[in-house]
């Protein structure tokens, strides 16, 4: 049996090539209450969503010396629900003129034998953590507000502790390339923020060491 | 004599009418916005309506203190026909709001007195103003003339000062910290400062072994500090805002596939092709569609 014929071409119109707009801050715990009133009201008109996701980092390394790293996010409120895998692209900060981090993005709902199934083809896990917190959104706009805990025993996620004493807060919206009001429209919601969090395009390149 | 202050009367009720008629279009369409506009209608649009309003009382309240104007409280109105039968011109003149001039409506509408309920109100203030005695009233207006003037103090004098110390109070107030952020993004982007956990393998040949856990370096970390300069250097020119060309990830996914197929997705494809788990389907779409 042949093996299925592949495209290099990037396939266009669908949800697949997509770029993911993104801005990050924190927010200490006694300021949280406030911006999740702000968010209630800055937000579309609904409740937020509570959530507490497992991701785990999976990473493999081939010829060439950089890895090909994979993320697969569970729900650990919504056991039954599907995974959840993620190829998240090389940023690109741009100049001062582009208001938001660039990445390239691709999400799959995947099965519950992922884990398994990335073993097989050589992935190994490099890290993993448990995120929970809120989520907001405002159209296209997506507000997460999480808290990040690391796991002290492998696997078991009822054994955690916090990586800081403050909630990651990210704002994010998927588009197609080159979509510069997406940014602005992300960099002005930002504005209304302040000063409970400033969101910023943190380039990650600088957060290595 | 009396010919010409008719003519005054006249006058001034027609004029009287045409400011009241401009306050009651302005209203009309205020109301007609606040009903049906309200969707879009901006609060400078309102604040606009209102001086608009205001305006036109204002006309109106000089027009009644003007000396020419007469003064309409002497002017006597008696209703000189009653009569329980529709009355068309009265109608039309009061735009279909009072269609019969009757007994019942008359005492109504030609009022000069207030209400019997608020006469007998006044009465009951009046009678009680007259109990106390001077003494006490002056005594109550002294209390009252402090009350507002230490009140009116409060409001006027230390408002700069409440609005320096909200502003300062604000300032000081610290919501976020921006070591926290880096140390959450890093977290989340590298998993730096998680714990690592890489059972013994390929991939952890050549590093550190599970005993560096906390806060030791991925290879992850390592192996992205790397891919900087790589990219670096291989990509050819400077990358246009907006147009993205293909990142490390991308390249190496490309490359990677004809691998991929050859060794690990074969005994997939060939063999439990049908019954191949979900992910496997889902990867294969992702790698073809990138």
């Amino acid at each position: 049996m042949e093996a299925p014929p592949v495209t290099v071409m990037p396939v266009t119109g669908g949800t697949i090539n997509m770029m993911e707009y993104l801005l990050q801050g924190s927010v200490l715990d006694q300021a949280m209450e406030s911006l999740l009133h702000r968010l209630r009201g800055l937000c579309d008109n609904m409740e937020p969503e509570n959530f507490t996701d497992h991701e785990l980092v999976y990473v493999l390394k081939g010829q060439q010396g950089n890895p090909f790293i994979l993320r697969a996010r569970r729900s650990l409120s919504h056991p039954t629900s599907p995974w959840h895998l993620r190829y998240v692209g090389q940023p690109e900060v741009g100049d001062k003129s582009r208001h938001t981090l660039v990445r390239n993005c691709v999400d799959v709902a995947a099965s519950h034998s992922l884990p398994d199934f990335l073993n097989e083809m050589g992935f190994r896990m490099d890290h993993e953590f448990v995120a929970g917190g809120y989520i907001f959104r405002k159209g296209a706009m997506k507000v997460l507000v999480s808290r990040v805990s690391r796991i002290l025993v492998p696997g078991n996620t009822e054994n955690t502790e916090r990586v800081s004493s403050s909630y990651l807060v990210e704002l994010s919206v998927l588009a197609p390339a080159g979509q510069d009001t997406v940014s602005e429209d992300m960099r002005s919601f930002a504005e209304q923020l302040k000063p409970l969090v400033h969101l910023e395009k943190i380039d990650p390149s600088k957060q290595r060491h | 004599m009396q010919q010409r202050e008719e003519k005054q009367l006249e006058a001034s009720v027609e004029s009287l009418i045409s400011r009241v008629a401009h306050v009651k279009t302005a209203l009309h369409s205020f109301i007609y916005k606040l009903e049906n506009e309200y969707e879009r209608l901006m609060w400078p649009t309102v604040l606009d309506n209102f001086a608009l309003l205001s305006g036109q009382l204002n006309t109106i309240n000089k027009l009644l203190r003007n000396e020419k104007t007469p003064s309409f409280r002497n002017q006597v109105i008696i209703p000189l026909l009653l009569s329980p039968d529709r009355d068309e011109d009265l109608a039309k003149l009061t735009e279909q709001r009072l269609p019969v001039f009757s007994h019942e409506i008359v005492p109504d509408y030609l009022r000069t007195k207030p209400d019997p309920d608020v006469e007998e109100q006044e009465k009951q203030l009046t009678a009680e103003a007259a109990r106390i005695g001077v003494e006490v009233a002056q005594k109550q207006i002294q209390a009252l003339n402090k009350l507002c003037s230490s009140l009116l103090e409060k409001l006027n004098n230390p408002r700069d000062e409440r609005e320096a110390e909200s502003i300062s109070l604000r300032q000081n107030k610290q919501y976020f910290n921006p070591a926290d952020t880096n140390t959450l993004v890093g977290a989340v982007a590298f998993g730096k400062g998680l714990s690592k956990c890489r059972p013994p393998g390929p991939v952890a040949q050549g590093h550190p072994g599970p005993g560096t856990m906390m806060g030791g370096t991925s290879a992850l970390q390592q192996a992205t500090i790397g891919a900087g300069p790589v990219q670096q250097a291989g990509s050819v020119g400077p990358q246009q805002p907006g147009q993205q060309g293909k990142s490390q990830g991308e390249l190496f996914i490309l490359g990677l596939f004809p691998w991929v197929r050859e060794t690990l997705l074969k005994p997939y494809i060939n063999s439990t092709f049908k019954v191949a788990p979900d992910p496997c389907v889902s990867y294969i779409n992702a790698i073809t569609c990138i």
